[in-house]
């Protein structure tokens, strides 16, 4: 089997040893907050009185308060704080700057999508004018077919985000009440939790209404298209709320159906111009496109960096900052730019220093397939309890091509083809749909170009898209020696599989198949399974 | 010293004493997790009211 270099940290952490002390099975929360010596608690000090000033400026404002009563996940955002202490387990020096940095921004970044949606929403703000300059799309969808708009008079609003998807990062229970009314309406229970929540929630009413319009993408999965017409029904049947179904060739890795996608994002493009009154812009759309490369150059970087014997970003945190600025973003706003260059430099200062988040790095990990990682601090936990790096994670690995970002007329036609692929690879779809090559091969690769002898699989209980593949990594990984580890568990639904569940199958493969000792005993067992 | 200095002095005696004071109460909340204890302890109060609300329920 392949094996790798054990890195050795050979600075002694400042502050306790370990983070175990936190945890209290009596409380939903944490018990404390960690000692992470003078200058790394001053610095988390700092950013939790950021985030209250973030929350606070939020709920200054009356209408968000009508809505925090209105809206049962609005529950989830007291709970903004217990979500970043999830992503800073362990954390000093830089890695902790990192964190912070990411998701103290996707953080202000979602509490400025609840304002927008409360702003327009026809039951808390009701102000018209904005909610007609608004277009509704999912939370599973790139927005590149925005990319054009001016952003002052046409307003993206990625309605289940806010909703369902960053709710739940902060509260490990919220979506159950969702999933048990959809379930009640005759929804079978082995359907992904996530678009299940999110018909749940259409079904109860607890969607924000606005917008002139909406745009749905068949994104990945039975239970995504099954969600979208639950939620599409009620837009325009009760609401009047005309939604564009943007349909999305599945097998993108085939050169002929780029035609197809460009057709279709066209067609969006129109129909958005259509229903707000706005027209697309071509300078707005190519400076997107050069904030889009920016990114993508930043992420290689990043990448880079973690394909060394010293990863910097990592966990998921870069997971979460790559979605929200892949997808949500796309380019358009500039504020990213400044955030990757920020997150860059901190990478690489910690990379020159030979930071490590851990006193040992045994196993250098790709984390593969449909992740829950965000409501656990599994991936921290993993490099805390066992020295397993996990250098990246699937919905992390995206494109990495450049698109056309100079105005010419050949550049104006291959916009289309450029905004189509995006559309076709974005997260989750470019992995899970496409084909072995993209799901097997690409691991494969990026196993090489980062050094890694440990695959950890999740395997999601209620994804059909990958059930199928089970046989076929278990053969490959054996035909290249690396390690393959299967996790499995319920996405967003806890009552499957509870967190010490999901660490027990981390911690069983490690004793009896690596034969191995924790790094740090103590965090073996967490008892977190009633935490929020 | 003049009675513009001995103000300033008090002046900024009180800034640091403010700002002390602020440091000590919210560092205090902060690292025993007060804040968060508080919420949970909401929690159960906003569920029910959320359970209370009347709502369309439409497929």
């Amino acid at each position: 089997m392949k094996t790798v270099q054990k890195v050795v940290n050979p600075v002694r952490r400042a502050g306790e040893q370990s983070p175990a002390g936190i945890y209290d099975e009596n409380l939903k929360v944490r018990k404390r907050r960690e000692w992470r010596g003078v200058k790394d608690t001053f610095y988390d000090y700092t950013r939790w009185l950021y985030l209250v000033s973030v929350l606070a400026k939020f709920i200054a404002v009356p209408r968000n308060i009508k809505g925090f009563f209105r809206y049962r996940w609005m529950m989830s955002y007291l709970f903004v704080m217990h979500g970043m202490d999830k992503f800073t387990i362990g954390l000093r020096d830089e890695a902790l700057r990192i964190a912070h940095t990411s998701f103290n921004f996707v953080i202000a970044d979602v509490t400025q999508a609840i304002a927008n949606c409360f702003r327009g929403d026809r039951r808390v703000g009701n102000d018209k004018k904005y909610s007609d300059a608004c277009v509704i799309t999912d939370e599973n969808s790139m927005v590149t077919f925005m990319m054009g708009f001016d952003t002052n008079k046409v307003h993206t609003i990625l309605r289940e985000v806010p909703t369902m998807f960053a709710s739940n990062i902060f509260h490990q229970f919220n979506v159950m009440h969702y999933l048990d009314i959809a379930q009640q309406y005759g929804i079978p229970g082995d359907v992904c939790p996530m678009p299940e929540a999110e018909a749940g929630i259409s079904i109860e009413d607890d969607f924000c209404v606005l917008g002139s319009c909406a745009v749905q993408n068949n994104t990945t999965c039975d239970g995504s298209l099954m969600g979208n017409g639950i939620i599409a029904k009620r837009l325009e049947r009760e609401y009047g709320i005309p939604t564009f179904q943007l349909a999305t060739p599945l097998r993108h890795k085939e050169p002929d159906v780029l035609d197809y996608a460009a057709e279709e994002i066209k067609k969006a493009i129109a129909f958005v111009e259509e229903h707000t009154g706005v027209k697309w812009d071509w300078d707005i759309y190519f400076n997107a496109a050069k904030r889009v490369n920016d990114a993508t150059r930043c992420r290689i970087a990043q990448m880079e960096i973690n394909s060394t014997p010293y990863p910097q970003f990592f966990g998921a945190a870069f997971s979460l900052y790559n979605d929200t600025n892949y997808m949500g973003n796309s380019g358009r706003n500039a504020d990213f730019v400044t955030i990757d260059h920020k997150l860059l430099e901190l990478a690489e200062k910690g990379y020159q220093a030979k930071r490590m988040y851990a006193k040992e790095y045994r196993h250098r990990c790709i984390v593969w397939g449909v992740q829950p990682q965000y409501v656990i601090d599994m991936l921290y936990w993993m490099v805390q309890c066992w020295g397993v790096v996990p250098l990246t994670d699937m919905l992390s690995v995206i494109n990495t091509d450049m698109i056309a970002d100079e105005d010419t007329p050949e550049n104006r036609e291959q916009a289309y083809r450029d905004m189509a692929m995006l559309n076709m690879e974005m997260i989750m779809r470019n992995h899970t749909h496409g084909g072995y090559k993209v799901l097997l091969d690409d691991l494969w690769d990026l196993c090489e170009k980062m050094n890694a002898d440990i695959v950890m699989m999740w395997e999601h209980m209620s994804c059909k898209a990958l059930t199928g593949m089970h046989g076929m990594f278990e053969e490959q990984a054996r035909e290249r020696g690396i390690h393959i580890m299967w996790v499995s568990h319920d996405l967003c639904d806890p009552r499957v599989f509870t967190r010490q569940a999901i660490r027990d199958q981390v911690n069983s493969y490690m004793r009896t198949v690596m034969r191995e000792e924790p790094l740090d005993p103590a965090l073996e067992i967490i008892p977190d399974n009633e935490a929020y | 010293m003049s009675k513009i200095a001995r103000t300033a002095g008090k002046v900024l005696l009180g800034i640091v004493a403010a700002a002390l004071s602020f440091f000590i109460v919210t560092f205090t909340i902060y690292f025993f997790n007060l804040d968060m204890k508080a919420t949970a302890m909401l929690e159960p109060f906003f569920e029910k009211w959320y359970d209370k609300l009347e709502r369309r329920q439409y497929i």
